[in-house]
């Protein structure tokens, strides 16, 4: 984004850059080389926090190509969450699959719900989408707690840890360089997207469907091709939860994660993959930064037991906070910053796309 | 965009936090359980009187000099939840025990947790998994009231010995798989014992109305109906079944709330097997429950505290036989032959060996409303059943 | 004659939930996905009440009730006044927010425990037989009652005072409305406020039947497929969606499997998204973008 720094782009090509500058390739360098060494810097506590984000970061990117570029709301993420936990783990236990083939099965599934999902989305706009996608969502839970119950896994589907290239992955760091690599991959596959022909019709039916169509986007077709790109990454997502926890259970799809992954994409900032990131390491850590302030701030004690309520209702407040005074998530706070430090001394103008 | 991102994480990865360690002067144990959401209504009482009982250990000295560190953390019934507490507890706080007091969809990544880390998991207050029972795993240990099978066979004995005329039974289960597995399994044991199941009712849990599910049962003509299921769907369907004006007999499961309710439901064809003294008994114990109580001034009735006040019980007791300084193994070999007298809370002591980790002896009584006394009374008194 | 009862009393709940979407909705185009917890705060509201005006149920009620009101009143200027203009997505998560600050609110205050507010005010909900050998308990019969008298008392409302024809101006051309000196800040508050009433009332009956618990929240969800198969402008299409999803549900009960009646409504909901999804009353609009 070079917008206000002195650098300017002087070819097409250079749109298409994924780094412009120096500095970025640079600091980009340092990035990887501390990915690669924080595992073994970090405690286990942090390295388990760092995986929930990477894992978190690839659902929020499938729901971010959905609802931040392509515009089509979903309240069901949840659901192809556990669509793809619950292939992984019917397969791994009917048919003792391993990880290479229930992967691409989980997104196979996925796709194919995304198809389902996406679907109404030829009819339906805004609200009344969202609405659908919810009853997809509980008509999945169904399902998957029809086979829990009628196959008398009470407390769950417990699945042994993946063997990959005949190393078995058991390890948290192990985790953190599998989840690194998927939510990298994810991430690169939604940027290439974006700069490519789908990516640019995608954003001409965000901002207006009819124009989209007058311009020759085939707007049907791109709309189900959003649904099922991001519901086939979410349901490997889930398959990689199943694994990563080494259990499958309907309780643990419920609605709040939808409205997690919602909240995700909101808090993070609408239409940038960035925002998605930001977004799965807040709403991953929030719980966490609550339980620790009130460790070390006077609560009434009463409170102390229910950290989970106090922690769900911070949560209520830091959204409605977010909704109320910056729509444009953590990413517009960034841009901000970002600029202030680019234009100093001089006073910033506002931002508003 | 990939400068931001770039710079942002870099910021990020710098702030990375520095480990806090903890000081182990104590018996560090750790809770997971459900303190709010949807299942709290069985599982809060329980964590609130076990941490009453604890911290009341812990003033008088604790055990072996050291006192007792009860961490917990509210999973909210949710098994993602559960599985970052159990890691928590494992590789921060380095706890030698992990207890579970949580529905049974939380228990499979906390058994994965565990069993990576080699640390006893004590379930208190929730279902006993079909581990505990002999042979049992090496881990898994349990002093639940409640035991799948046991339950059902002592429920369906009272109903045979008290049923005077052919019993047409119905069958009530909340939709989650432990109580629909129970009820199945009642089912099958009923037609053994010579009576006819006419209906079985599986009610999923928000339920706005439970009148149709009782239509349901009334319109097959039970006279007896069983229900093993969380106490919500338990107390709804009977009362839901009296509302229609249905007068046959009614047999489930004392959970903990069942003493409060006996005597708001008044109905004396409403039975509750259970396994724990209820406070009516008045015996010493629970006066001293009641004291701690209302000491520590706890949210739930007193009524409800008996279930986490034995699960405390146990734990003192296994922490007790841990020499100091205590480590997960050592944990372990003092719970697999452990021998906890519950002072009269159930019919006898908990006694796990090697190869039990449920009890070797299983306790019941059975209660209802007596409307001439105008008082919740004992029908049956403690019958034994040997886990086998 | 017993199903038929049932089928009545099911679908007076939903109706009577259903509603408080539907006014909503129809003034300002607002999903309030919070309606649950709205309920659920009335019902404890009347629980509070019970503890402090236990010798007077009435009071007891008439107060509970008026806070259900105005709460709704507190919620439309504190938060949605500012959500106006912004798109129908986030004034949809900022009811969604609402409902988990409140559904944490109300933990951290009553607990996870049973309550039996009928019992405090000293009521008994005995059960009346009615038609011969059908019955019915008084709190059921209560709900049915409410229910016909909150839609007769909108209907009369929205149709022949003041405020009413104000109320569904605003709903049908807010721009117009306002020019013509309609007071939409007062108008939309109205409905929100009428909305958490007619919500706490379900859910203070609710409670009164079956006791009260954090659960409740998750049967303001289930009324939501009511509302839409009826249409989300419409309350005719409310009562009507609510009898069809409370017939389905008490006959699959009957008949099928109990189980499926949990998710029925949902996947009747889902055909009449795609086949019609503006609902049996409903108007067909042009509905926003993210």
């Amino acid at each position: 984004m070079p917008s206000s720094s002195g650098y300017f782009r002087t070819h097409y090509d250079q749109d298409l850059r994924f780094i412009d500058t120096r500095t970025q390739r640079y600091c980009l360098w340092l990035l990887l080389a501390w990915l690669a060494i924080y595992p073994f810097l970090a405690t286990e506590m942090l390295l388990d926090l760092a995986n929930q984000v990477l894992l978190a970061s690839v659902g929020a990117i499938a729901l971010m190509l959905l609802t931040g570029f392509a515009g089509q709301v979903s309240l069901g993420h949840a659901g192809l969450l556990a669509a793809g936990a619950f292939t992984a783990g019917i397969l791994f236990k009917e048919f003792a699959a391993p990880v290479w083939v229930t992967l691409p099965a989980s997104a196979a599934i996925g796709a194919v719900l995304g198809l389902l999902f996406g679907l109404p989305s030829l009819r339906l706009r805004g609200l009344y989408l969202a609405v659908s996608t919810l009853a997809l969502h509980f008509i999945v839970a169904y399902l998957g707690g029809e086979y829990e119950a009628k196959r008398g896994f009470s407390s769950g589907i417990v699945i042994d840890p993946p063997v990959l290239f005949g190393w078995v992955l058991d390890s948290a760091q192990a985790w953190y360089f599998v989840l690194l690599a998927a939510s990298a991959g994810t991430l690169l596959l939604a940027a290439n997207l974006l700069r490519s022909k789908t990516g640019r019709a995608w954003r001409a039916i965000h901002d207006r469907e009819a124009v989209a169509e007058a311009l020759g986007v085939n707007v049907p077709a791109h709309k189900l091709l959003a649904f099922v790109i991001s519901s086939s990454l979410t349901a490997m997502a889930g398959c990689l939860f199943a694994y990563f926890r080494g259990f499958v259970s309907v309780e643990a799809f419920t609605l709040f994660l939808s409205i997690q992954y919602v909240a995700m994409v909101i808090v993070g900032g609408m239409g940038s993959l960035l925002g998605a990131l930001l977004g799965a390491a807040f709403v991953v850590l929030f719980p966490y930064g609550i339980e620790w302030a009130m460790a070390i701030l006077p609560i009434p004690t009463r409170w102390s037991g229910m950290v989970f309520a106090v922690d769900y209702a911070a949560f209520g407040l830091v959204m409605i906070a977010f909704l109320l005074f910056e729509p444009q998530g953590l990413v517009g706070i960034w841009r901000r910053m970002q600029n202030y430090f680019l234009l100093w001394p001089f006073k910033q103008q506002l931002m508003r796309k | 965009m990939n400068k931001s991102l770039v710079t942002l994480a870099l910021l990020a990865a710098g702030i990375g936090g520095t480990p806090w360690a903890l000081a182990q002067e104590a018996y560090v144990v750790g809770l997971t359980g459900a303190l709010t959401g949807p299942v709290a209504g069985t599982y809060a009482p329980v964590i609130e009187s076990m941490k009453a009982y604890i911290d009341q250990v812990n003033l008088r000295g604790g055990v072996n000099g050291k006192p007792i560190k009860l961490l917990i953390q509210d999973n909210q019934g949710e098994p993602s939840k559960a599985a970052a507490d159990a890691k928590k507890f494992l590789s921060q706080d380095h706890v030698v025990m992990v207890i579970n007091s949580s529905a049974s969809s939380t228990y499979a990544p906390v058994i994965a947790e565990t069993k990576r880390a080699h640390v006893p998991l004590f379930f208190a207050g929730a279902v006993c998994p079909k581990e505990v029972f002999p042979p049992a795993e090496e881990l898994q240990f349990c002093s639940t009231s409640f035991a799948a099978q046991y339950d059902s066979q002592m429920a369906l004995a009272f109903i045979k010995e008290t049923a005077k005329e052919p019993v047409k039974l119905g069958l009530v289960a909340m939709a989650i798989p432990v109580s629909r597995g129970e009820i199945d399994y009642a089912e099958g044991l009923s037609k053994t014992l010579g009576m006819t199941p006419v209906e079985k009712q599986i009610v999923p849990p928000p339920t706005p109305d439970y009148t149709p599910f009782s239509t349901k049962l009334k319109e097959a003509g039970a006279n007896w109906v069983y229900s093993w299921a969380p106490w919500v769907t338990e107390i709804k369907t009977v009362e839901g079944l009296r509302k229609l004006g249905w007068s046959g007999r009614y047999i489930a499961w004392a959970h903990i709330q069942a003493e409060e309710d006996l005597a708001r439901v008044k109905d004396s064809d409403f039975y509750v097997v259970g396994a724990n003294a209820l406070f009516q008994d008045n015996l010493p114990v629970h006066s001293e429950i009641r004291e701690v109580a209302k000491k520590a001034n706890l949210t739930y009735p007193v009524q409800q505290l008996a279930e986490g006040w034995v699960s405390g019980m146990v734990l003192e007791q296994a922490l007790r036989a841990t020499a100091w300084p205590p480590t997960a193994e050592k944990v372990l070999a003092s719970m697999s032959s452990l021998k906890v007298d519950t002072k009269g809370l159930r019919g006898g002591p908990i006694e796990w060996t090697k190869s039990n980790h449920f009890r070797t002896q299983q306790y019941y009584r059975v209660w209802h409303w007596d409307t001439t006394k105008q008082a919740v009374t004992r029908v049956k008194d403690w019958t034994s059943y040997v886990v086998k | 004659m017993q199903t038929l009862i049932n089928i009545l009393v099911l679908a007076s709940i939903y109706a009577l939930i259903s509603c408080g979407y539907v006014l909503i909705y129809r003034v300002s185009r607002v999903l309030n996905l919070a309606h649950g917890e709205f309920m659920m705060l009335g019902a404890y509201g009347l629980l509070a009440t019970a503890s402090s005006f236990g010798a007077h149920p009435f009071a007891a009620v008439g107060v509970a009730s008026v806070m259900a009101l105005l709460v709704g009143v507190a919620i439309y200027f504190v938060l949605m006044r500012h959500m106006t203009g912004e798109s129908v997505l986030a004034a949809v998560l900022c009811t969604i927010a609402v409902g988990i600050l409140l559904r944490g609110l109300i933990t951290l205050t009553w607990g996870a425990q049973q309550h039996y507010p009928m019992e405090q005010l000293g009521w008994v909900n005995s059960s009346i037989s009615v038609f011969g050998d059908a019955r019915i308990s008084a709190a059921s019969l209560g709900l049915i009652i409410a229910t016909a008298v909150c839609y007769s008392g909108l209907f009369l409302f929205l149709r022949y005072t003041r405020w009413g024809i104000q109320m569904r101006a605003a709903g049908q051309n807010p721009l117009l409305a306002a020019q013509r000196g309609i007071r939409l800040n007062g108008i939309y508050a109205l409905a929100w406020g009428l909305a958490t009433f007619t919500g706490g009332i379900a859910g203070m009956l609710i409670a009164c039947d079956s006791g009260l618990q954090t659960t409740i929240v998750t049967i303001g969800l289930k009324a939501f497929p009511a509302t839409l198969v009826g249409g989300l402008d419409s309350l005719l299409g409310a009562l009507v969606g609510s009898l069809i999803i409370g017939t389905a549900e008490v006959l699959l009960i009957n008949y099928v499997d109990p189980l499926l009646s949990d998710v029925a409504p949902f996947f009747i909901l889902l055909v009449m998204l795609i086949f019609r999804p503006w609902g049996l009353f409903g108007t067909r609009e042009e509905i926003d973008r993210v």
